[in-house]
């Protein structure tokens, strides 16, 4: 064993336990950890909203280098405290619109592009689907499960026999489906406490390399 | 029959402790599985290897601490491939509270292999707003960027000389959590600028990544800390580097986990039809 | 007014976004190149309605003595000293602010995400019932990838492997693929009733 002699590992480590000590039942060591994180967190976020956007694109093109353009984004940004002020509350909605038709206006030709268009080649145009039969019998099968599976997700007319049992070859490749997410998500969290460990057996206790 | 019945009703306590020794052992006394890699960790391996020296490499920190184990091991793994073949390497990232991962992981493996900031690799660091950025640097990049993370000026920089938008980029890999993530660089990125895309993502997301892959939007995919350690196989196997594998020591820990959870699943469906059994005979 | 000018303003932005993705002229990338600066700008500001709104919230429980309010101090105090030691020691190499992240955040927010592989081991093992076929359809797929995905799974058999890849690449695919477009068909559709002022939520309630 080769403990750490570091503050900070230590530090680490005793916030590590604090957290854990939740899954006995909660306390106020998992709380004071809980409330740290949040100060920190926000604390960071500033910092390097600060550093990263605030100072180069407004406060240096404003301020140091004239560009007065840029008074129209300070003004729609500082319409959101008008959320703090309830005459005027009302202002929060004009910047709200400006990024929301910007962000839905974005997003029509790019999600049909790439979740539709896209996505309907790859179905029917699977490249070397011909050069083996397998091949070919696995693409098949995924074209015939996309189907099925769409129209399980067609609510809006009553099915009659044919397209119920479609939808219910829909629901068996949708359980597949959320089995092998299933599947991956053990693995996921197993990684992150394994991550955890790696850190304690590691970086604090030296047992392992 | 009790104790059938008493298999599904086992302290939750009890499987907590057990999930633990189960984890720890491999890590302190390892089988040595070994974990090869996949056609997919290939793929991303094949394309970062493509890159000619001198050209550059932008990667994606679309993750924070929460899902560092997964794919902190891959950002290191690919940025020991970069520097050991005399890529440039552009960091940026989507989540904020990813800023510190990529600083650490930078300082970390740039010292490795004696590369220099600003001729070797940028660290651009955060913007806000997702399409902004995503959308801004398929135009000009120190339109998005106007400075680095640092605050340094991107046109003092020598190697961003020549670096103007997507088109001057070979490959592209985004590291995510979540949203916003790849599936955000190949909506905007890929479909308007052509952008060449791999990604790594944690294993929660990876099932989902599947249709991408199949269409040749994306050019590859490390699926988890498996990927992760995919692709420190393949980095090692290639001589690019011999440092410590985290995601590889892992493998052990999560095979036997893995297991567990499997035997517990079973263990519980046992419990639960013999007592559904005892139960019915009740009622009749 | 005070909800005419707003839906305007998401009218044009949207409009004018889906159409200059198929306009190529430079009139249209410049403007294209303004909107994108200053959405940046202004997004940022957000940010700061969130530390405003926290503030507040912690401030007033410390004031009015809520049950937990000594923690709120704690949260207080955390985010100042964070954001001061931030603003002023800046975000380079070898920083304070650095030096906060790597040995505070980092240790407290991968835990709390580590803690559910322990939940899920519990929730796995108590809730997971093969009761229906639908069900046991879920577990059998989950099974062969759980174990085809790691090494012992081709320690205990070399087919394991090839199976969850056939389950990942075949079943996996349609289904996520299905997934995938009814959520874009539903994002296109909710982007375009916004755009057209017919989703309204944004706006809030009130008078105006």
């Amino acid at each position: 064993m080769n403990l750490s002699h570091s503050l900070w590992i230590w530090i680490g480590t005793f916030l590590t336990f604090c957290i854990f000590s939740f899954l006995y039942k909660d306390n106020p060591l998992y709380k004071f950890a809980e409330h740290l994180f949040v100060g920190v967190s926000v604390g960071y976020s500033i910092s390097i909203s600060y550093h990263n956007v605030l100072y180069p694109d407004l406060i240096v093109p404003l301020f140091k280098q004239g560009q007065l353009l840029n008074i129209i984004p300070l003004l729609f940004g500082l319409c959101y405290f008008a959320r703090f002020i309830p005459q005027v509350s009302w202002l929060i909605r004009l910047p709200m619109g400006l990024v929301l038709g910007f962000g839905a206006g974005a997003a029509i030709p790019a999600t049909l592009q790439a979740s539709v268009i896209k996505q309907i080649q790859g179905a029917i145009l699977t490249p070397n689907i011909f050069q083996r039969i397998d091949l070919f019998a696995w693409a098949l099968i995924s074209f015939i499960g996309l189907i099925c599976v769409v129209i399980y997700f067609f609510f809006s007319k009553e099915r009659v026999k044919s397209t119920r049992l479609a939808a219910e070859g829909g629901i068996i490749f949708l359980m597949v489906g959320f089995g092998a997410s299933f599947g991956y998500t053990v693995m996921a969290r197993i990684s992150l406490i394994i991550g955890r460990f790696q850190f304690l057996l590691r970086d604090w206790l030296g047992i392992i390399r | 029959m009790r104790f059938f019945q008493a298999l599904g009703k086992i302290d939750r306590k009890i499987i907590f402790i057990i999930l633990a020794i189960v984890i720890i052992i491999p890590l302190l006394k390892p089988f040595g599985l070994i974990s090869r890699a996949s056609s997919r960790a290939e793929a991303v391996f094949n394309a970062v290897d493509a890159i000619p020296a001198g050209k550059p490499l932008m990667i994606s920190i679309d993750f924070d601490p929460g899902s560092m184990p997964e794919l902190y091991p891959m950002l290191t793994a690919i940025l020991r491939h970069a520097m050991a073949k005399d890529v440039k390497v552009i960091l940026l990232g989507l989540w904020l509270t990813g800023m510190g991962l990529g600083e650490q992981a930078l300082t970390t493996v740039s010292r490795e292999y004696n590369k220099v900031y600003g001729q070797d690799y940028v660290f651009l660091g955060w913007k806000s707003g997702v399409l902004p950025v995503v959308l801004g640097m398929g135009e000009d990049i120190r339109k998005a960027y106007p400075a680095d993370y640092y605050g340094t000026p991107l046109e003092s920089l020598p190697m961003m000389a020549n670096i103007k938008n997507y088109r001057d980029i070979p490959f592209f890999i985004s590291l995510s959590a979540g949203t916003p993530g790849y599936e955000s660089w190949i909506a905007y990125a890929q479909s308007r600028y052509g952008l060449k895309i791999g990604a790594g993502v944690t294993a929660v997301s990876a099932a989902d990544a599947y249709p991408y892959l199949q269409t040749g939007q994306l050019t590859g995919m490390l699926g988890g800390m498996k990927g992760a350690s995919e692709y420190e196989f393949l980095v090692k196997q290639k001589g690019y580097t011999q440092q410590f594998s985290p995601a590889s020591q892992a493998m052990d820990s999560q095979s036997l986990a893995h297991l567990l959870i499997l035997i517990l699943i079973v263990i519980g469906n046992v419990g639960y039809f013999f007592t559904r059994k005892v139960t019915r005979r009740e009622e009749k | 007014m005070q909800r005419t000018i707003p839906l305007a303003i998401c009218f044009i932005m949207g409009i004018f976004m889906m159409v200059q993705f198929f306009v190529p002229h430079p009139i249209s990338t410049n403007a294209y190149d303004i909107v994108l600066k200053w959405i940046r700008i202004i997004t940022i500001f957000a940010l700061v309605l969130g530390v405003g709104s926290l503030a507040m919230y912690h401030t007033t429980k410390i004031r009015r003595k809520v049950s937990g309010w000594q923690f709120s101090i704690i949260t207080i105090i955390a985010l100042v000293v964070t954001a001061v030691i931030g603003l002023f020691g800046g975000v380079g190499r070898g920083s304070w602010l650095q030096v906060i992240f790597q040995n505070i955040f980092v240790p407290v927010n991968s835990t709390m995400f580590s803690i559910l592989a322990f939940y899920m081991a519990s929730a796995a093992y108590r809730a997971f019932r093969a009761r229906t076929k639908e069900a046991t359809i879920l577990l059998i797929a989950a099974f062969i990838v759980m174990l085809g995905m790691v090494p012992i799974g081709s320690a205990i058999s070399k087919r394991l492997p090839e199976l969850a890849e056939w389950i990942l690449t075949v079943p996996n695919t349609a289904a996520k693929r299905g997934i995938i477009f009814g959520i874009a068909l539903g994002s296109i559709a909710t982007s375009l009733k916004i755009i057209l002022g017919i989703e309204r939520g944004w706006l809030g309630g009130g008078r105006g």
